[in-house]
């Protein structure tokens, strides 16, 4: 008689904020085998990029892969179209980028920490915390003029400077945020059914991470240094204050941890530019059409986003391939889950902060 | 457990985060991004706004009953779809003449209904600006 039973999580369960599928082999309570779909929400977006839309308006396609790191997969595409270009956008126009994609990161860690204490049964505390993340919507809906889709980054530069009123708005707002984070702290390492619940669930070795190439928050709670902030020279980083947020413990907790960690440098980062925000223009025209093969990295709130576009010298792009970061987790993913209870599935696969509309594109 | 307990009771008497939206209405920002609007009689018919728009939502296609002004020689008429529209406002940056023939305002679009025939409408302004 056959001694495991087969339990899928998905592609639409209660738990799920976005539709995967994991089929688990459990022993008992254990679950021994684990195999995951992604492909439930493909659109079609890098065949569109290549056969409907002119080469300047992709930047705008691709932030509709997904809505949370929409400013990543613009700024990305943009970067790797500059580079083909071969200009050189202004010093202010970086710092905004950066601006951005900071509040970005910012606002998707507490969406994931949010969602972390929802799979905890802590209800309250996920309330909390999406209330405090309007603060932070409001700096983006201010500085861009939307929520959610910002199409604040051009082929040159940016779309609209920062005036003192906005500035002085942001620099209010980040300082109430920074407070309620610090509460979160409080919160994320004394609570017990947000810490002590959470400490040795869905670990991740550090030899594990590095061979099932793990990446992102989920690497840097393992130990892991790898974050492409550091290695890439196109944006100032360092300029501003960046410093890696690594935890050796690798589980639940320790991601939580980074996670806040991580907030709390990008408020830094974000404070930093808007008091030292460089003279200059934001937009700088850039003519050609792209020809050749250039790859861009970027840092995206879940890790490592690649682009690789090829031009051949007309407006529509030959190719446009995105590699984006849950898609690289998805072995280590797995791999995390053998050993683990069936019941702590849904809150280990929360504190990976999977997003399938990116994966699945 | 006793600040707990204060919180919870002060909770109590706290107003709610959300707005009570009906009666008291949205506060939008001067500088949202919405709806594009058009004035007929600055504009040049440079069509440069047309090919600018990353979704197609701005036509000009031919007209029997054109406008008087001088510059539209080949006797086009504007069109646009506020529900094709991604307000990113590629077009005003591309028009020559921003502030008075094409400019974003923060009104936001009115839900689009059945009885409007947005879709049908539109698909054969396509049709016809293909054939052209």
């Amino acid at each position: 008689m056959k001694k495991t039973i087969n339990i899928p999580l998905g592609s639409q369960h209660i738990s799920l904020l976005e539709p995967v599928r994991f089929k688990f082999e459990c022993e008992n309570e254990k679950i021994i085998s684990v195999d995951s779909d992604v492909g439930f929400v493909h659109r079609g977006i890098e065949r569109a990029c290549t056969t409907k839309f002119k080469f300047d308006a992709i930047g705008y396609v691709v932030a509709r892969v997904c809505g949370l790191c929409a400013i990543t997969h613009s700024l990305s595409y943009t970067a790797a179209v500059e580079k083909l270009l071969g200009g050189e956008i202004t010093k202010k126009a970086k710092y905004l980028r950066i601006l951005l994609l900071e509040l970005d990161r910012i606002h998707s860690h507490m969406l994931c920490l949010s969602h972390t204490c929802e799979n905890a049964g802590f209800e309250a505390m996920f309330m909390r915390i999406m209330g405090d993340r309007e603060l932070v919507m409001e700096i983006q809906e201010l500085l861009t003029g939307n929520r959610v889709q910002f199409d604040y980054i051009n082929i040159g530069g940016v779309n609209r400077d920062i005036n003192s009123e906005v500035a002085k708005k942001i620099i209010e707002n980040l300082y109430e945020v920074k407070q309620r984070v610090l509460g979160y702290m409080d919160e994320f390492t004394n609570n017990w059914s947000l810490s002590l619940k959470f400490k040795g669930i869905g670990a991740l070795s550090l030899d594990d991470a590095y061979s099932f190439n793990a990446i992102g928050p989920l690497a840097r709670a393992s130990g892991l240094n790898i974050d492409v902030r550091n290695e890439i020279d196109y944006l100032p980083f360092n300029e501003i204050g960046f410093k890696m947020q690594t935890q050796f413990e690798g589980d639940i907790n320790a991601r939580n941890i980074v996670r806040l960690n991580e907030i709390f440098n990008s408020i830094l980062m974000c404070e930093n530019i808007v008091n030292g925000l460089p003279e200059g223009e934001i937009f700088t025209k850039l003519k050609g059409k792209p020809n050749g093969e250039a790859i861009v990295r970027f840092e995206a709130p879940r890790g490592e986003l690649m682009y690789y576009v090829k031009g051949n010298g007309s407006a529509m792009l030959e190719r446009v391939r995105i590699k984006t970061p849950t898609f690289a987790c998805i072995p280590a993913f797995t791999h995390i889950f053998v050993g683990e209870n069936y019941a702590d599935a849904p809150a280990i696969l929360a504190s990976f902060d999977p997003c399938l509309s990116c994966t699945a594109k | 457990m006793l600040t707990s307990l204060i919180k919870a009771f002060t909770n109590l008497f706290k107003k709610p985060q959300t707005i009570d939206y009906p009666v008291t209405p949205i506060i939008k920002d001067r500088e949202y991004r919405g709806l594009i609007e058009y004035g007929e009689e600055s504009c040049i018919y440079c069509l440069k706004c047309e090919k600018a728009c990353p979704p197609g939502a701005i036509l000009f296609v031919k007209t029997e009953t054109p406008s008087e002004n001088e510059k539209n020689k080949k006797g086009l008429q504007y069109h646009y779809n506020p529900y094709l529209c991604i307000y990113c406002s590629e077009c005003v940056r591309a028009c020559p003449k921003p502030d008075e023939a094409l400019w974003q305002s923060n009104k936001k679009p009115l839900p689009a209904t059945k009885e409007g025939k947005v879709n049908e409408s539109w698909f054969e302004l396509e049709k016809l600006k293909k054939t052209e």
